[in-house]
């Protein structure tokens, strides 16, 4: 168990195009972080350099506030789980479990106990000696993670850990591997380009964009209080109105005004809200914040109704999935209604 | 910042890589370590021998000497050589693609009874010995070979072909059309058919696919096969030595008789000097073809295109590849063991040549062929146990470098096949000859010559399974707390086992066989079976023909069969080389 902090990490070949560039954050002692980010955003290269597999152009790498960048991969204490787990393929399950106690030079008894202890804990026990192209791919996951734990690494670095699997088996998983973090009380870092693992996983939150961290902050404030519209829109807001500040109110041409809180008083400014705090209304009607859209689908879910609404036009037009909020009729495709937003939770950002 | 959609990271990253050549992870595993033990080995038992040939050259009194090159190179005798060498090799090139395009594209594709004995077939002359090929040439088409009994019995009159260009060029065909297949035909089964089909959608005809999409797409594969056949055939040795005649050496046999006779060595020397610089040439063009080739075979298609059974002009097709293929492989080889088992038994068949192959023969010849089969096994024993460390170590470093750091380490680990075997034996000859490493007459430098010979073929072996290695499984082995010589043990060495073993196995047979620097430094003592077969066939009489026509035979037999054991332990029908 330890505190990993990472200082100012770059790496990339060229200034230009750094695929890491200046990353800072630190994951408290026993604390499950998730960088999340899109794909390209030098996720799984700064997993790489804090496990020691390329060595970074700057900046340090930190467990308990001792640098490890001198350390080779194998003293580090890190344990990394691939995206692809990189299983070994001429070793069976119990193998490769062990493979780890193996170079650390467990005794052959205690090393045992040790395998049939993690066979348990992912609950694989009756897989032992399967070779592990023999495995599903819920199976192969739950080898690949028992490996990297096997050796009680201080810091955990899981890749994707829900990557390939389908729909199902990732939500079962997820929840387990919830469950075993919880447990183990292991500091870990884990990578994802889905909120929703991010979501169930972590504690704190380190979102991330083209080598850049945009916001680093425990995950509750990064849901609620998102720094900025690429933060935000990656946890799911919606631009509401994108236009330009004056008088208190933000104006969007197509779109209407709403009452601007908490941003810069003048200038072009985008206010955000989530979509699960906000929903449609006939225009007009008490509730409307004042931004129109129009409808352009619509289904029932159960006993509400969603309505796809378009907000804005050309360039800027985004597509929302609001609540029909009142019991009349819901408006047919073409129709135009008015979004209400939840008192408080619409934010405002300078463009 | 938007990050254009579809491109994936690696995909960036592996183009940043690309364009500024430094893709080495610094964190990453060295090369050096590995490299280091070679090159320190390579120097002084390639290198000086190299330089010494080198400098007795270009300064044959001590001082660099310009007209003493001019001589050798002005002198008529040894500029036909040279031109007879050239022209023989491009011509053995252009017959060996002649038959092995169409046997490329006949294995590749269709679906033929008998393919795997065929498959069989053309993998054994790869590396039969130089002077079990030309005995059976010999034996097929010398004057009283079975071709002339089969023309007399038609009533034809007999041909000459032994002594003539054609038996070189047959025997140098039957040689390497069996690397023109194997290059091409690899490549030629993997492509992707959907660009064929493409182009016949797009309009292109039959013949206006083959010229406009699968020729290009083959071109690499054919220019490095091509290279191979040039430089097998350019520094051809035991072929030539049997089967040519008056007027008919290559520079190999030239310098070989040079140096046997420890006359004229500064000529010696030159004409080596001509051969490496011309090896070299070619063999760096075919390595930087080979760097071109790799992609289309990582790229390896899943959809790669099934055998099939064909129409009636593809049957046909494979007909023809099949008859010519019997003819030019089984055909000699059939002769060589018929050859065997009746000369000098007066019309009969006999084992009288195989007993005297195994008796206490030292009134017959010079060389007791028992010994010499003990000698044979020896060196290659040893030459392949050298060779698979160095190949090994050798592969691990290239394996372990990146861009051009890469390109140069294996043209520099690979330097050993450059070298013409007999070339590779003048130097040893005229370099470790004095003081503290006088080793004239020592079996060592046999040992290391075949060792310098095999182990290339080790080093392709492991090289292309390591490449083929999941990069991610050794870093998995790090994080895992496994050292870079853990990590080796652990998980490299038992993922390419199967490629070592081959490797071994090519190398052990490539010394059994290996006759061009073992003609310069063998002695009566410890003479090899490709020896004994030559010092048998020197000698008048019907006797030693027929034993070194069973001698050849066993040589034939077990080097066979130890390929098709390589055969079946090796899971890629593609290697790299």
């Amino acid at each position: 168990m330890a505190t990993l902090t990472v200082r100012d990490l770059t790496h990339g070949y060229e200034a230009a195009r750094r695929v890491v560039d200046g990353v800072s954050f630190e994951v408290a002692d026993g604390r499950v972080a998730a960088l999340l980010g899109p794909s390209g955003s030098g996720k799984t290269t700064i997993l790489r350099l804090i496990a020691g597999l390329e060595r970074p152009e700057g900046g340090d790498v930190l467990l308990d506030s001792a640098s490890v960048l001198g350390r080779p991969p194998h003293r580090r204490g890190v344990g990394l789980m691939f995206q692809e787990l990189a299983l070994f393929p001429h070793l069976d399950v119990r193998a490769n479990i062990a493979f780890g106690l193996r170079m650390a030079r467990w005794p052959r008894d205690r090393r045992e106990r040790r395998v049939d202890e993690l066979l348990a804990l992912v609950g694989i026990e009756d897989l032992g000696a399967r070779r592990v192209d023999a495995l599903s791919g819920g199976e192969r996951q739950r080898v690949g993670l028992a490996r990297t734990l096997a050796p009680e690494p201080a810091v955990l670095l899981l890749d994707e850990p829900l990557g390939a699997l389908d729909e199902a088996r990732k939500r079962e998983l997820r929840r387990e591997l919830r469950s075993l973090l919880d447990r183990l009380q292991t500091t870990a870092l884990l990578v994802s380009h889905d909120l929703r693992d991010a979501q169930a996983l972590a504690d704190d939150l380190v979102v991330l964009d083209a080598g850049r961290v945009l916001q680093a902050a425990p995950l509750r404030t990064v849901l609620a209080e998102p720094d900025s519209p690429e933060v935000a829109s990656m946890v799911g807001w919606a631009p509401v109105v994108d236009g330009l500040a004056r008088g208190g109110r933000i104006e969007e041409d197509g779109v209407g005004s709403v009452e601007a809180t908490g941003g810069p008083s003048a200038g072009r400014v985008v206010a955000m809200a989530h979509p699960s705090t906000m929903s449609a209304v006939p225009p007009g009607s008490g509730d409307d914040s004042g931004a129109h859209g129009t409808v352009v689908g619509g289904r029932p879910d159960g006993p509400l109704h969603m309505l796809e609404v378009a907000v804005g036009a050309g360039a800027s037009v985004r597509y929302v999935d609001l609540r029909w909020a009142t019991p009349d009729v819901p408006p047919a495709p073409g129709g135009r209604v008015g979004i209400a937003v939840d008192g408080g939770t619409l934010r405002v950002y300078p463009r | 910042m938007i990050e254009p959609r579809g491109v994936s990271p690696r995909l960036r990253v592996a183009a940043a890589e690309r364009a500024t050549g430094t893709a080495a992870p610094s964190g990453g595993p060295r090369a050096w370590p590995w490299a280091l033990p070679v090159l320190v080995l390579l120097a002084p038992l390639l290198l000086w021998p190299l330089a010494t040939i080198l400098w007795r050259g270009l300064a044959p009194e001590g001082v660099p000497d310009a007209a003493a090159i001019a001589d050798v190179l002005g002198d008529g005798y040894y500029w036909e050589r040279l031109v007879f060498t050239t022209a023989q090799a491009v011509a053995s090139t252009a017959v060996a693609l002649l038959v092995g395009l169409p046997a490329a594209y006949v294995f590749a594709h269709i679906r033929f009874p008998g393919r795997a004995a065929a498959r069989a077939l053309v993998t054994v002359p790869f590396v039969l010995p130089t002077l079990v090929v030309a005995l059976a040439f010999q034996q097929l088409a010398g004057p009283d070979g079975l071709l002339n009994d089969a023309l007399a019995w038609f009533g034809l009159g007999p041909v000459e072909v032994v002594g003539t260009i054609w038996a070189i060029l047959a025997a140098h065909v039957f040689y390497n059309v069996s690397i023109v297949i194997r290059l091409v035909a690899g490549v030629w089964a993997n492509l992707d058919p959907r660009t064929e089909e493409a182009a016949r959608l797009l309009g292109a005809g039959r013949w206006a696919t083959l010229r406009e999409v699968t020729l290009p797409a083959l071109a690499p594969a054919i220019a490095s096969a091509a290279a191979l056949v040039f430089v097998f055939s350019f520094t051809s040795f035991g072929v030539v030595l049997v089967l040519g005649g008056p007027g008919l050496d290559t520079l190999e046999v030239v310098i070989y008789r040079l140096a046997i006779r420890l006359v004229e060595l500064p000529a010696a020397a030159v004409l080596s000097t001509v051969q490496i610089a011309a090896t070299v040439a070619v063999l760096g063009a075919y390595s930087l073809l080979q760097r071109r080739t790799a992609r289309p075979l990582a790229q390896r298609s899943e959809r790669a295109r099934p055998l099939r059974d064909t129409s009636w002009p593809e049957r046909a097709l494979a007909l023809g590849v099949a008859v010519v293929l019997v003819l030019l492989i089984a055909a000699p080889l059939a002769a060589l063991v018929h050859g065997a088992f009746t000369v000098g038994a007066e019309g009969g068949v006999t084992a009288a040549n195989f007993a005297r192959a195994f008796e206490d023969s030292r009134r017959l010849s010079f060389v007791e062929p028992v010994n010499a089969m003990r000698w044979s096994v020896t060196f290659a024993g040893g030459a392949a146990l050298i060779a698979v460390v160095l190949g090994t170590l050798a592969a691990t470093a290239i394996a372990r470098s990146r861009g051009r750091l890469a390109a140069l380490a294996d043209g520099l680990l690979m330097a050993p096949l450059a070298v013409p075997a007999v070339v590779l034996g003048f130097g040893f000859l005229i370099t470790f000859n004095r003081g503290a490493v006088d080793l004239r007459g020592s079996p060592w430098l046999i040992v290391i010559a075949h060792a310098l010979i095999a182990y290339p073929f080790v080093l392709r072996a492991v090289l292309a399974v390591l490449r083929t290695l999941d990069p991610r499984l050794p870093e998995a082995a790090r994080v895992l707390g496994a050292s870079p010589i853990a990590v080796w043990r652990y998980v490299e060495l038992p993922l390419a086992w199967r490629a070592l073993l081959v490797g071994a196995g090519f190398a052990f047979v490539v010394s059994l066989g290996e006759f061009g620097a073992t003609a310069v430094l063998q002695r009566r003592e410890f003479a090899t079976l490709p020896v004994a077969i030559y010092t048998s066939l020197g000698r008048p009489g019907l006797a030693n023909l027929g034993q070194a026509l069973a001698m050849a035979t066993i040589l034939m037999t077990v080097t066979a069969a130890a390929l098709l054991l390589i055969e079946r332990v090796r899971y890629r029908d593609i290697g790299e080389f």
